[in-house]
């Protein structure tokens, strides 16, 4: 299929629909790439630290990001001083750590129907320096998308 | 006619169209590897017995693979003790029903407003005929089973990018894919083009077998026929008398069809572990939780959290917060351990087993899955649609609709499993609040059921990585984790054994969790009666 063909009008109009949603639900506006597939994995098209936050982290690590217990626990990420470390985030999303699944595509995200969304570099720069300043973080140094990428190659 | 249009069909057209399959095909192979697809390796029921005077084990976890262990081992002469993190049995063998309450992590609240006998199971809903550890359990405890409808030819397959949008029926999708495929292969071995697989002994019966196969005329040909449409239905039924006149149904076109991706959902009913005949409890998939949870009866301990496991060459205890005390802390002990709980949680507690299984547990992610339930004033998709029972499949994030395997014909209020997501799309839904998961479901399911308007009452979700008992849905194995750390999960260390659906192949399926659990006390009872016997004589 064409990208020309992933365009077209009926595109639009799920758009449109997802965007009706936004007014009805009242929760994110919709950030997903679209694709004629049926089963394909569905990607963010955001870049957008805050969005990509609110789409995939705070399903784990909570809205307010305090985390959670039950059986086990989330971690917390806000007033989290092993955030000092862009690089320990960085690995950390990129390979996993624990119970955190990959959002790396070199370590198997978005490979398989049942694995977590893959990431790009930009995507996990962005999402990083927006945790990194918020929820008390003041980590004023941020990542680029190339020093994630020199990362994912190095390990 | 059919001659022309076969000279027209170049082999490499016949294996580009048979590798736009591809999708799906890879879909089918991602899920084998972790396992959905794998046989049960129960025999029969276990027969244990002789265990060492006085011999203890401690279970943890009473999910179906704790208390499988928990149940097996009592009756084999064993002291036996099972801690339980819920205020009840089962783990992820749950249903939710009116009046339950849930509270997810995070804090976030629900309450169950399902009208009295209408129910969905957040977890597994349904047992394959070859699962025969589940179904030796079920038949045990006295538990009456029902029909699951896996493959419903009238439910649908959607696509919101094809057919401008609107669902198309299963049964129409199927015919049409095999008509099409059919009259391809018919008309590339009447063109000569499969001589070189085909011998001439063979080519008669082969297209012979493609006109049985995809209904096709006499010329080989998948056109508007009584046949074809009496695979992928008719514009009018057949019926008496001077109304009865059938009217026939034009295929959809070959191009139409493949473009519309919508076969990608056809094979779902040919695995193994969702051919027909597959069952489902009466009254909902937690009745053989609770029917364990019956037998053992205050042999489980509730609302156990467990913080630590050590095991020293006299036996192994666990320490545990009683969170219907104030979190206050005990520690109990046994001769073994049988431990259920999911690696997710596992991974967090302290535990002194040697780097390999430590190495095991740490291995496997757990993957993520989202369930919807929906009340609706009426069964408007047995009234208005005929579909009884069966999924239907769509593009959309909610993935699956699933349609009551019961209560059929019922004139009151029923409820749908409104969305089924897994991976990608159930990581988004998980990180919405419960009720915006709730609305999301009711948005995109009345795409494909504009009655959900009308009809829609209430309706709750249950996100597996916000669930407080799992931290996920299951152990997600990578062939490359598997074949490292697999055998090293199963093995025992010391005196403690793991068991659980993430120690078996039969990922995220109950007989998974089953069988894993009998071959574990089968080998520590073993190794039981062993250091029994090694005690006596010193």
């Amino acid at each position: 299929m064409s990208t020309a063909r992933m365009t077209t009008a009926p595109m639009r109009m799920v758009i449109a629909a997802g965007l009706g949603l936004l007014i009805v639900c009242g929760v994110q506006a919709p950030v997903r790439a679209q694709s004629s597939r049926m089963f394909v994995a569905p990607k963010l098209s955001t870049n957008n630290g805050a969005e990509i936050y609110q789409h995939i982290c705070q399903g784990c690590h909570m809205p307010d990001a305090l985390g959670a217990e039950g059986a086990g626990k989330y971690p917390a990420l806000a007033n989290n001083p092993d955030l000092k470390s862009s690089t320990f985030m960085a690995l950390t999303i990129l390979g996993g750590r624990g119970n955190m699944p990959t959002f790396g595509a070199k370590h198997g995200a978005g490979a398989m129907f049942f694995s977590p969304p893959a990431l790009s570099y930009e995507q996990i720069a962005g999402v990083i320096n927006y945790v990194r300043t918020h929820f008390g973080n003041h980590y004023a140094d941020p990542i680029t998308a190339a020093q994630v990428e020199a990362l994912d190659k190095a390990t | 006619m059919a001659e022309e249009l076969g000279n027209s069909m170049t082999r490499r057209r016949l294996l580009s169209m048979i590798g736009q399959t591809a999708g799906s095909a890879a879909m089918y192979q991602a899920m084998n590897s972790l396992g959905f697809a794998g046989e049960s390796t129960f025999t029969g029921p276990i027969e244990l017995s002789g265990a060492p005077k006085g011999a203890s084990v401690l279970v943890l976890g009473a999910g179906l693979a704790g208390m499988v262990a928990a149940y097996e081992l009592r009756k084999a002469g064993y002291r036996v003790q099972v801690l339980e993190y819920n205020d009840r049995a089962g783990g992820r063998n749950w249903t939710l029903r009116g009046g339950d309450r849930y509270t997810e992590l995070g804090g976030a609240a629900q309450e169950c407003k399902f009208d009295p006998g209408l129910y969905i199971n957040p977890g597994p809903w349904r047992i394959p005929y070859h699962h025969r550890g589940m179904l030796n359990y079920c038949k045990l405890f006295g538990l009456p089973l029902e029909a699951f409808v896996q493959v419903n030819n009238n439910a649908y397959i959607h696509n919101s990018q094809a057919f401008g949008g609107k669902p198309q029926r299963f049964r129409t999708v199927r015919a049409d894919y095999q008509g099409h495929v059919a009259e391809l292969l018919a008309k590339a071995t009447q063109s000569h083009l499969l001589d070189a697989e085909v011998s001439a002994e063979d080519r008669e019966k082969l297209l012979a077998s493609l006109r049985n196969w995809g209904a096709l005329d006499k010329n080989y040909a998948y056109v508007k026929t009584y046949d074809s449409s009496d695979r992928r239905g008719f514009a009018q039924d057949p019926g008496g008398g001077l109304s009865g006149h059938p009217v026939l149904s034009e295929p959809v076109g070959l191009t139409d069809l493949l473009q519309s991706h919508l076969w990608e959902a056809l094979a779902f009913g040919d695995y193994y572990d969702m051919q027909t005949t597959l069952f489902q409890p009466v009254g909902g998939m937690g009745v053989v939780g609770q029917a364990f949870a019956r037998e053992l009866g205050s042999t489980i301990r509730y609302n156990a959290k467990v913080i630590d496991i050590h095991q020293d060459e006299h036996g192994v205890s666990a320490t545990f917060e009683d969170r219907a005390a104030a979190m206050s802390r005990r520690t109990v002990g046994a001769d073994w351990c049988v431990c259920a709980i999911p690696l997710s949680i596992l991974k967090q507690i302290p535990m002194n087993v040697g780097q390999p299984m430590t190495e095991a547990i740490a291995a496997v992610p757990y993957g993520a899955a989202v369930k919807v339930g929906l009340q609706f004033k009426r069964r408007f998709w047995e009234q208005d649609e005929q579909i009884y029972g069966g999924i239907t499949y769509t593009d959309l994030p909610i993935t699956n609709i699933g349609y009551p395997s019961t209560g059929y014909f019922g004139g009151g209020k029923g409820v749908l499993l409104g969305a089924y997501l897994f991976g990608p799309n159930a990581t988004e839904f998980t990180a919405l609040a419960p009720q915006d998961r709730v609305k999301k479901a009711v948005e995109y399911g009345s795409q494909i059921h504009p009655q959900y308007h009308e009809e829609y009452e209430n309706g709750i979700s249950v996100a597996w990585h916000r669930s407080p008992f799992t931290l996920g849905c299951f152990g997600m194995w990578s062939d490359e984790a598997r074949a490292q750390h697999y055998d090293n999960l199963c093995r025992i260390d010391g005196r403690i054994v793991l068991a659980g659906e993430h120690a078996s192949y039969l990922a995220a399926w109950q007989e998974g969790a089953v069988t894993s659990a009998l071959d574990a006390i089968d080998r520590l009872h073993r190794r039981a009666v062993a250091a029994g016997a090694a005690g006596a004589a010193a």
